[in-house]
């Protein structure tokens, strides 16, 4: 089964590397929209409804914690499982970023297979709270 | 691990060139980043600034229970190929923003890194990294190595000052630790 997969972050050379990382796991990728924050995240996914959220935390406009806020407010949206991606890899981060609703977080650096067994984690635990 | 610090004792007497943990955190996080988000490998290797002089270079400061900077320097010859590795295209598909943006991302993850490991339990935040000449800082306080990889030679430099309104010290545009 091949995933849709919405990359947030507002460096273009990461967005691309992700992109990389993703083909080099294997992780099964129909569809990968960009965004460049957490506004461009929402207005693509009101209009394209994906798998998988993978995002930074800081960025312009909106941020990563104001998009958590908004997908958890959000009755449809807050079934999407999100992972954080940062290089801020201590607890306290790891924490807040937990308890504002996402499911997964990766911190730089992170090999190909590592993200993988993310991804297939929180798709599991998804899939596993729908049966 | 480096103890944490507060800051009286940071100016009374800590430094961190001394610091033989803080030396081989650098070493090793420099060498995990470039292998497992640029698909090539980094030693330690013997000091030789004549390349920095043309080097594409980033500058982070940092602030929060620790203020500081670190500057990264990468070779002519290696940054083409470190970027296109990292990016999944060709070296020749490669353009000066991408390269300008990829050493700035390079300094980003490296900083970042770093700080998580030195201070995991501190709070800390980067100001965005730019792209900025060499800068020969003072031995004395600086924690700087030097990495040959296959593709050509890295320098990394970071130090750590007394606060804000220091040289150095981080006055405002920092974000939190994140990206």
């Amino acid at each position: 089964m091949a995933y849709q997969v919405l990359i947030v972050d507002d460096s273009p050379v990461m967005r691309s590397f992700i992109r990389r990382v993703l083909r080099l796991s294997g992780f099964e990728v129909g569809e990968c929209l960009e965004a460049a924050n957490g506004e461009e995240a929402l207005r693509q996914l009101s209009a394209h409804p994906v798998d998988v959220i993978l995002t930074d935390i800081n960025m312009p406009v909106m941020n990563g914690e104001e998009l958590m806020r908004r997908l958890c407010a959000d009755g449809i949206l807050k079934k999407t499982p999100a992972v954080v991606i940062s290089t801020d890899a201590t607890n306290e981060r790891i924490v807040r970023m937990i308890e504002l609703g996402a499911q997964g977080y990766m911190s730089k650096p992170f090999s190909p297979e590592a993200l993988r067994e993310e991804l297939e984690r929180v798709l599991g635990e998804r899939d596993a709270a729908r049966a | 691990m480096p103890r944490e610090l507060d800051a009286p004792e940071l100016e009374r007497s800590y430094r961190l060139d001394r610091d033989p943990e803080a030396r081989e955190t650098v070493r090793r996080v420099a060498a995990e980043v470039l292998e497992t988000m640029f698909f090539t490998e980094a030693e330690e290797a013997p000091c030789d600034h004549i390349w920095l002089e043309i080097a594409s270079c980033a500058r982070i400061r940092f602030e929060g229970s620790h203020f500081g900077e670190m500057l990264l320097g990468i070779s002519v010859e290696a940054a083409d190929p470190i970027a296109a590795s990292f990016l999944g295209i060709e070296a020749e598909e490669l353009t000066d923003a991408l390269r300008g943006q990829m050493v700035e991302e390079l300094a980003n993850i490296l900083c970042g890194a770093m700080l998580s490991q030195l201070w995991p339990a501190s709070t800390l935040a980067l100001t965005s990294p730019e792209l900025s000449p060499w800068m020969s800082w003072p031995a004395e306080g600086t924690l700087h190595c030097c990495f040959a990889t296959p593709e050509g030679r890295l320098a990394i430099s970071i130090r750590l000052t007394s606060g804000r309104g220091l040289p150095g010290a981080v006055s405002a545009g920092a974000r939190p630790l994140t990206e």
